[in-house]
């Protein structure tokens, strides 16, 4: 095990998140809030850590799969356990494991708040809650990536580790240059977002917090009734970009480069848009009697399909009180996700294509026993490595979300809240239905319930297999393991021979 | 339209060219970790994806599974950017095709591996009617290099410079030696003027040397100089410097044909031990000044019959590894025979470098440096000042250069003591219209010279990469 460099990269990412933590203490200086104050404090903490875990370059760069795995979900742990300390420190979350919930969903891009009044916060906390989701979205050691020169193939574990998706191409040769893509078109369309909702007359601080949580398909938003209060286009807006935030960003890439006929045919992009609208037209066909207008119930039926299907979780009406075919519908896309390589969360798109695919072809052996049969995607065979992960991660995510509905009923709540709760966390959308739905919030779960929660966002975020290595005994013999340390000595004392 | 742009400026940062590599062997692998440490895009091809997983697994660099010489393929891995085109499949026509379809579709130079003798005395017109870049043959290559080592067997190493006028000779100094402890001026006054020691190794340090380092025994310095004054040195300091008159060599593949070939051309008795029947007749009437062997190499009793006791030199070049080594080492210890050994596989360099087997060819090593030299070359927009000849020395930890000077530049004009050098490097040659000079401080580049510059710094694409 690497150490030095886990040190290393870890140490990069608390810089980075220092430099973050002064944009919140500038919109605190802004609107004069005396919060600001905690912020820069905080920032500076981090900046010293960082500096002093960085102040010694790592020898060896070697980075295995293992390292960056584990390197990732520590990262993770670390951005959030840091970027809880302004919400406890300025006395606006009084609870450091409930500040710590709040920034922990903020940076997986769930949304889900322990906040019972949203708008009581100052400004420059609001802002940090979006702007993690903004950087949650992405990726931080992506962004990582994007700026710190390192050199050598393994950080492609590190990236493999953090992307969304089955599996994860890069647009071109080198890694440096893909996360800069990545990131440009990120930051590009957010400011695309932010320009048309300041247009159609939103304010500057509603518009850059709402896009922040649009692009890393996140869903904290500043008013306590989320989306309901804003105005009819600003909330199609909204619902446009949240899609456009859930399509595999390999998409607009082929767009730029004028490959648009690549673009157009990718299959998870098609599938995505089919299922979307598909789940619109049944949800608007159901609750078309609850409205007056059937635009209006249009609206609402839009923008709840986009905000569930792309794991965001904005809400411009308490959908709880929809019909039961229409929740089923939204509970469904909870699991569906976004597509793989967009910031969206869930099981992702091309994941229900392969495995449909793969029924199609069990049910075929049973009709022709000896048929010969390679499952295409992308007008690509897949190899039977792609599938068989694929197929260990439907089971495991089986097992993982079974288990935590049974740990977090030990809180004794229906059946209902504990399932969404659970469903909402781990495929990092923010409301569930009942007590977690649109107008409740995750205040009453109990201390381990929340821890448990907490778990569940970051496997979810992460595609479950970098956190559920943290849990495994090995990798922790091998980073406390002194054979490292005896090995260079006895190098050492060979050179002196 | 302002995307495009944006990601054009990401995309123009990186100096580096778009190079494509069909095949992912072991050629391959070596040019991909070569070049991407030089910082440019690469994108491989092979049919076997578990190769390509491989090799994307442990470099930045970008993979795909599919036929190289498929124009669909070509296009999905963007050859429409490639400047660079290079297949090194197994197979020579396979290797061909992908470079002439490479020409059609894409605006790129095309490099193609081409090693069956059939062709590679073709290759002159290959290469001009297909229009590649250059033709590569490994074999080939490494034949010349052990051919060169062979006629002059006190040498571990010998590259050759300006065609073959100026060499690079590398020996290691043994114990109670002329060279024993005297001091580099002290050899340029009492010994041989006309020669520059560039490089020493002492145990794992590269050194480039200044005037008063003082060598010791079991030293290994490399020096420039012509191959007459080389001789001439080499014998004054006591050395052996008689060409070897007799080879034996194991194993019949390509390698052998070639290196056979070129020893008898140079008048050297050759012994084939070849184990299959079948390629024994072929190489009975390819080479039929050869003494061909139907036998296993690898038996000692056969060695003994056949003289590896008398023989004067002795070359493994079976496919394997570990059997060569095997053989070199059993040379060394029954007989006075100059070995070479041919290395295949890269790994376990620091056990192969402990066991002192004398001269060691890295056939992959010898691909690379030709292909890295184009690159270099190619990359280098600064002037047009183009690179001749590379080649690695001490395990790539310094490089040996020659420049061929087009244009008046900073360098040109100035007598070398009034430029101020990087440290660690040396203008060890300059060869102007044919005659060598070792220069001395007050000589100066001009146009028109080749120059050989030995450094450890790495990745010098011009000649005005050497001043500080």
């Amino acid at each position: 095990m690497n150490r030095p460099m886990i040190r290393y990269v870890l140490g990069s990412v608390l810089k980075i998140e220092a430099l973050l933590l002064m944009l919140p203490w500038l919109v605190g200086m802004i609107y004069r809030e005396s919060q600001a104050v905690y912020y820069v404090a905080v920032a500076s903490l981090c900046g010293l850590f960082g500096l002093l875990m960085t102040y010694k370059r790592p020898s060896s760069n070697v980075f295995y799969m293992k390292e960056g795995c584990l390197t990732t979900a520590l990262s993770w742990i670390i951005l959030s356990m840091f970027g809880a300390v302004p919400f406890f420190a300025t006395g606006e979350i009084p609870s450091y494991a409930d500040a710590l919930f709040e920034t922990i969903s903020g940076f997986t891009t769930t949304g889900a708040s322990i906040l019972p009044d949203v708008e009581a916060l100052s400004h420059c906390s609001l802002f940090w809650r979006s702007l993690t989701h903004w950087i949650g979205g992405m990726g931080v050691l992506v962004f990582l990536l994007a700026v710190v020169p390192m050199s050598g193939g393994g950080s492609m574990n590190l990236m493999r580790a953090e992307s969304p998706g089955p599996s994860v191409g890069k647009l071109v040769p080198k890694i440096k240059t893909t996360a800069r893509i990545l990131y440009v078109i990120y930051l590009a369309m957010t400011v695309i977002e932010i320009v048309l909702l300041l247009v159609s007359g939103m304010p500057l601080f509603d518009s850059v917090t709402l896009s922040f949580g649009t692009a890393g398909t996140g869903g904290f938003g500043v008013r306590g009734d989320s989306i309901a209060s804003y105005s009819v286009l600003q909330q199609w807006i909204i619902t446009v970009f949240m899609i456009l935030f859930g399509v595999n960003f390999n998409f607009y890439y082929y767009l730029i480069y004028r490959q648009v006929k690549k673009g157009f045919s990718m299959e998870e992009v098609r599938w995505y848009l089919i299922v979307i609208l598909t789940a619109i037209a049944g949800i608007f066909l159901n609750i078309r009697h609850l409205y007056e207008s059937g635009f209006k119930a249009l609206t609402d039926a839009a923008f709840q399909v986009g905000s569930i299907i792309t794991t965001t979780g904005y809400c411009t009406t308490d959908f709880d009180l929809w019909p039961g075919f229409s929740r089923s519908i939204l509970v469904l896309l909870m699991f569906i996700g976004a597509c793989a390589g967009s910031t969206g969360g869930g099981m992702k798109v091309s994941r229900g294509i392969i495995a449909v695919r793969t029924l199609k072809k069990e049910l075929l052996s049973y009709i022709h026993p000896k048929s010969v049969k390679k499952i295409q995607y992308e007008d690509k065979p897949l190899e039977h490595d792609v599938l068989r992960s694929l197929n260990v991660y439907i089971i495991t995510y089986v097992i993982l979300f079974s288990l935590s509905v049974l740990l977090i009923s030990l809180d004794e709540y229906d059946l209902v809240t504990n399932f969404t709760a659970v469903a909402a966390t781990f495929n990092n959308i923010g409301p569930g239905l009942s007590m977690v739905g649109p107008t409740g919030n995750f205040a009453f779960f109990s201390v381990w319930a929340k821890i448990l929660l907490m778990i569940d966002m970051l496997a979810g975020r992460l595609e479950l297999f970098p956190i559920l290595i943290l849990f495994h005994p090995e990798i922790w013999r091998e980073f406390f393991s002194k054979k490292q340390e005896r090995e260079k000595a006895k190098q050492k004392a060979g050179d002196k021979n | 339209m302002f995307l495009s742009k944006f990601s054009q400026a990401i995309q123009s940062e990186n100096k580096g060219l778009h190079i494509m590599i069909v095949g992912c062997g072991k050629v391959g692998v070596t040019l991909v970790e070569q070049l991407s440490k030089e910082g440019h895009d690469i994108t491989v091809i092979d049919t076997d994806a578990g190769l390509v997983q491989n090799v994307t697994n442990t470099y930045d660099i970008m993979g795909m599974v599919g036929n190289g010489a498929s124009y669909s393929v070509q296009i999905e891995a963007g050859i429409a950017d490639t400047d660079l085109f290079i297949a090194v499949t197994g197979s020579d026509e396979l290797n061909l095709l992908c470079c002439t379809v490479a020409k059609q579709v894409g605006d790129c130079a095309a490099i193609a591996r081409v090693r069956t003798p059939d062709y590679s005395k073709e290759s002159a017109y290959l290469r001009e009617k297909l229009g590649l870049a250059m033709i590569i043959n490994p074999e080939l290559e490494t034949a010349l290099e052990a051919c060169r080592i062979l006629l002059l067997p006190s040498a571990l190493e010998v590259g050759s410079f300006a065609h073959g006028q100026a060499e690079m000779v590398k020996f290691k100094i043994p114990e109670g030696n002329l060279l024993d402890g005297i001091s580099l001026m002290e050899l340029h006054r009492n010994v041989e003027s006309n020669l520059l020691v560039c490089v020493v190794e002492r145990e794992d340090n590269v050194i480039i040397p200044s005037g008063g380092f003082v060598l010791q025994k079991d030293d290994v310095i490399s020096f420039v100089s012509t191959p007459k004054i080389a001789r001439s040195f080499l014998s004054k300091i006591g050395f052996n410097i008689r060409q070897a008159r007799s080879a034996m060599i194991v194993g019949g593949g390509r390698a052998a044909y070639y290196l056979a070939t070129q020893l008898l051309k140079n008048g050297i008795e050759v012994r084939i031990i070849e184990q299959d029947k079948k390629r024994c007749e072929e190489l009975s009437i390819l080479l039929p000044k050869a003494i061909i062997i139907n036998g296993d190499g690898s038996d000692e009793e056969l060695l003994r019959e056949e003289g590896i006791d008398s023989v004067e030199a002795f070359i493994p070049l079976t496919g394997i590894d570990e059997e060569n080594i095997i053989l070199t080492l059993f040379a060394r210890q029954f007989s006075n025979a100059k070995v070479i050994t041919k290395i295949n596989r890269i790994g376990f360099k620091s056990v192969i470098d402990k066991l002192d087997l004398g001269s060691i060819l890295f056939p992959k090593y010898i691909t690379s440096e030709a292909i890295i030299a184009y690159v270099r070359a190619m990359s280098n927009t600064i002037g047009r000042n183009n690179i001749r000849t590379l080649y690695y020395l001490v395990n790539r930890k310094a490089e040996a250069i020659e420049f061929e000077i087009e244009e008046e530049s900073a360098v040109t004009g100035v007598p070398l003591m009034n430029l101020s050098l990087k440290p660690s490097l040396l203008v060890t040659c300059i060869n102007r219209g044919g005659k060598i000079l070792i220069p001395k401080g007050t000589d100066e580049i001009r146009v028109g010279d080749t120059v050989i510059i030995v450094t450890v710094h790495t990745g010098f694409n011009d000649i005005l990469d050497i001043l500080a």
